[in-house]
């Protein structure tokens, strides 16, 4: 996409089906209020179709710029909402994690989604859940070893895949 | 997967994720790290996946667990009519900003009819643009909107003076049952344009009233399908 392809509406509307998805699960994620987090999304690609002539892919990917507009849509939507004495909805009260941390925690769970079922069955039931691989390996019928290794696989593979949403480490 | 180390370090490497997660039993851990010792590529890769091991703890497994949440469908909807209202009051800008550069009697008319708002014929629908004033509000502060009729819904220009610089407001469309259609949300700022451009799904010709919440007070103003009469009579705060 050439430097300003932003300022055209169809590649907002491509953008929109490309990032969509991921930037409201952040935004979401982050004000824990699906009202908000709409706002967030839509405020981002408006800034982004108004911006699209200081869009460079040469200094990054149109992803990494949309996440840097929503990060700062959710810091000003946050701030509003300080301001006000209010829960959130369904009485969920909205995180209180740093804005970075928050990011890298989505980023983890969303990673956690996208690895295959085998990989994220083990990490849970060792980690998230602490129970003894030998038990684990025998509620799946698997030697012990397997475990260990689909637990080894695992952490390769949320990796990859954080490597593709751009962590690095 | 191929492997992409030495025989040697493969049954090394399958105990790296039970090792980096401190789940090894002793005597396996012991025998692991004296490989690690004279293995830089499976110190290396221990390494890495320490990396990733330590960033579990932040995620929380009843959200993964879930689908991830999807954004609504009429959010794109929403977010095109948009940027297409802004584009539209951008372009009716430059003209009007062209024709006053002209001079002369003729173009101030031309953008005295522009700001006049009235009955100016919509693109995609069968009812005029309408202008709403809102009355009844406290002293100091003015609120107008133009809506104007598209295929999509309501293409809404907001005008807002008097109240706190950054208040956050939201607009909403009221349609025939009551039910309220989101508009979107502007900020406004003192000393700056505060003209905000916004949309719904909703039809003009099916809303009843637009409603703003600036703050933490609610003011509605009617909306008349069939044209913009007695928008100034009747509109009112609502309890919040």
């Amino acid at each position: 996409m050439p430097p300003g392809a932003l300022s055209r509406e169809r590649d907002v509307r491509e953008a929109y089906a490309a990032h969509s998805g991921e930037l409201y699960g952040f935004a979401l994620r982050s004000l824990g209020d699906s009202g908000l987090a709409e706002e967030a999304v839509q405020e981002t690609f408006v800034r982004a179709w108004r911006a699209g002539d200081r869009f460079d892919p040469q200094i990054g990917s149109l992803r990494t710029w949309l996440f840097a507009i929503l990060r700062n849509v959710v810091i000003d939507l946050g701030r509003a909402r300080a301001a006000r004495p209010t829960v959130a909805e369904g009485g969920i009260e909205p995180t209180v994690e740093p804005l970075e941390e928050t990011l890298l925690a989505w980023q983890v769970e969303e990673a956690m989604r996208r690895i295959g079922e085998d990989h994220r069955r083990v990490l849970v039931e060792t980690h998230y859940r602490g129970r003894p691989y030998s038990e684990v390996a025998a509620e799946l019928g698997v030697p012990e070893g397997t475990v260990k290794s689909r637990v080894y696989y695992g952490l390769r593979a949320l990796r990859v895949v954080l490597e593709e949403m751009g962590y690095e480490g | 997967m191929k492997a992409e180390w030495p025989d040697s370090c493969r049954d090394w490497r399958q105990l790296l994720g039970a090792f980096v997660l401190g789940d090894l039993p002793t005597e396996e851990r012991a025998g692991l790290e004296a490989h690690l010792e004279g293995c830089p590529a499976c110190r290396t890769e221990a390494e890495s996946l320490d990396a990733v091991a330590r960033l579990l703890p932040l995620a929380d497994p009843d959200r993964f667990s879930r689908p991830a949440p999807q954004a609504p469908r009429e959010l794109g909807k929403r977010i095109a009519a948009t940027i297409d209202g802004e584009r539209r009051a951008n372009h009716r800008r430059r003209r009007r900003r062209f024709g006053l550069a002209l001079g002369g009697a003729a173009a101030a008319a031309a953008a005295a009819a522009v700001l006049v708002l009235a009955i100016l014929p919509g693109d995609g629908g069968g009812v005029p643009e309408q202008h709403v004033e809102f009355a009844a509000l406290p002293a100091g502060i003015k609120i107008g909107a133009t809506l104007e009729p598209h295929a999509y819904g309501t293409a809404i220009r907001v005008y807002v003076k008097g109240v706190r610089s950054g208040t956050l407001c939201r607009v909403y469309l009221r349609g025939p049952h009551g039910e309220r259609v989101p508009a979107g949300t502007f900020r406004y700022r003192w000393g700056e344009d505060s003209t905000a451009t916004l949309s719904s799904a909703l039809d003009l010709s099916r809303t009843r009233a637009i409603g703003i919440r600036a703050g933490n007070r609610t003011f509605v103003a009617p909306v008349d399908p069939a044209g913009p009469t007695a928008n100034r009579n009747s509109n009112q705060e609502e309890a919040t």
